[in-house]
């Protein structure tokens, strides 16, 4: 129903010069990229929230830790968030109880390690794409801009052969170029906003797997 | 790219996200009226520039039917003359009388030149005639006759003159323009020194704007030279020399007179 009328959004764009048409590609392919990534880390994040949540369940109602970690080390699925944490620990502690007449101090220690490293691998996966989202929500406005400004030069440098210059000969060139702006600001919104969120979500995350390590370290100090 | 854990989301997530593109996409062309309509045709603005010419015109094309009535006022006057000796019951107003007959009948002779200038005349006569019945009552049918003949007179001129005006007000507008172009050539024709211009027929244009006591609103701008620049300086000179312009005293015709583009031949 647009495309008959001379300022559809088509062919404004199609309109446009080609810097400021690659600027209009690079960011519709950037907002394409994190909106997909804002979907995968809200599938991961709010996963990783419900695993956190069923293991402290199970964890907290008392049952023999034992029977849990074989429980774990038999899933067929890699051990994820929290699981990974206390499974990596769990074995280390085996382990240095097998080979016998070491310091308890020795093997906290050794726990704690395996335990940090579990949890470093387990942050790593949580903050994937996280600084995507953010360059993009720094960065996508300061390019639709560039178009934007390289469109109006455009439209001005016309409007310097004109003997009288009318907005008329004006308006297009400048409505081309802040289509630019408006998709840059269509990324970089969203981005920023997932950023923010996904960061704090990140954040509690993490407070709530160091904490678990703390009463776990606890845990293995007072049976062993 | 892609975290393995993350593998089982991201068909849906790239479904989600290019969905969530259509959707703001299709928001926008709707939301949007992207359709820019364009204003009315500019014959429209040619109308309004010519319609404050229809008052200017009015005095031009009135006076012509204002010949018939100018006939039939004579006999009513004769009338009037002849009843007056019979009618004189009340002895005190026959000074008043004898005198205001002079008075009526003078009114009337001179006002046929009159007329013929201001159709408000007219409207004078009307007046003198009610004034008359007041004092007079016989004379109430041949004044009623007048005055129809008066209000018929005018309203054939009203009909007369909007059929006129229009073919009248182009005609007459390029008519007045054209006699004061050719009068402030003349003007300054008068003024430039041929011999500046050599032998052969150079043509040169000038642009003036000028105000409406005829002065120049600023220096002559030279449009197209004559290819010679002592000629072109000498028609330049000779506008400046001829201040005041012969304009139009009427503003309404006058800018056309604001910006004007004269040609020159000094050696036609």
């Amino acid at each position: 129903m647009n495309a008959s009328s001379d300022m559809s959004f088509f062919t404004l764009i199609m309109g446009a010069s080609l810097p400021v048409q690659l600027v209009m590609l690079i960011l519709i392919s950037t907002s394409l990229f994190s909106w997909w990534y804002i979907f995968i880390k809200v599938a991961t994040i709010k996963r990783a929230e419900r695993d956190a949540e069923d293991f402290e369940n199970t964890f907290w109602t008392g049952g023999d830790l034992n029977k849990l970690y074989d429980g774990i080390a038999a899933s067929r699925r890699k051990p994820q968030g929290m699981a990974s944490i206390f499974e990596a620990g769990f074995k280390e502690c085996a382990r240095h109880k097998q080979q016998g007449r070491m310091e308890v101090s020795d093997v906290m220690e050794g726990a704690r390690r395996a335990m940090r490293a579990a949890y470093n691998r387990e942050m790593d996966e949580l903050d994937a794409h996280l600084p995507f989202l953010a360059s993009v929500g720094s960065v996508s406005p300061y390019i639709g801009l560039f178009g934007t400004v390289w469109g109006i030069m455009n439209a001005f440098r016309g409007l310097s052969n004109v003997a009288q210059a009318t907005l008329s000969q004006v308006a297009p060139g400048i409505a081309e170029a802040l289509v630019a702006t408006a998709i840059g600001l269509f990324a970089a919104i969203p981005a920023v906003i997932a950023y923010n969120r996904f960061a704090s979500s990140v954040d509690r995350l993490s407070v709530r797997y160091e904490s678990f390590m703390e009463e776990f370290t606890n845990i293995l100090q007072r049976k062993s | 790219m892609l975290r393995q854990r993350e593998n089982p989301d991201s068909f849906k997530a790239g479904a989600l996200s290019i969905s969530v593109h259509v959707v703001l996409l299709g928001a926008l062309l709707i939301s949007f009226n992207w359709k820019t309509t364009h204003p009315v045709s500019i014959a429209n603005v040619e109308l309004w520039d010519s319609l404050p010419a229809v008052t200017v015109q009015k005095p031009l094309i009135i006076p012509e039917p204002i010949e018939q009535p100018l006939v039939q006022p004579k006999p009513v006057v004769k009338e009037v003359v002849k009843p007056e000796p019979v009618i004189e019951p009340e002895p005190k107003a026959l000074v008043d009388i004898v005198i205001k007959k002079k008075s009526v009948e003078k009114p009337v002779e001179k006002e046929k030149p009159k007329e013929v200038k201001k159709p408000d005349a007219l409207a004078e006569l009307q007046k003198k005639l009610v004034q008359d019945e007041l004092q007079k009552p016989q004379k109430q049918p041949s004044n009623d006759a007048l005055k129809k003949l008066q209000q018929e007179s005018l309203s054939e001129d009203k009909a007369e003159g909007d059929q006129k005006n229009l073919a009248a007000k182009a005609a007459a507008n390029t008519g007045v323009t054209g006699e004061f172009t050719n009068k402030i050539k003349a003007k300054i024709r008068g003024n430039v020194n041929k011999t500046l211009c050599g032998d052969g027929n150079p043509e040169l244009k000038f642009e003036i704007g000028l105000l409406p006591t005829g002065q120049l609103s600023g220096n002559p701008k030279l449009v197209k030279s004559s290819g010679n620049a002592a000629c072109d300086d000498a028609v330049e000179r000779a506008i400046m020399a001829s201040e005041p312009l012969p304009v139009p005293t009427d503003t309404s015709l006058f800018s056309q007179f604001r910006n004007l583009k004269l040609t020159f031949r000094p050696n036609d």
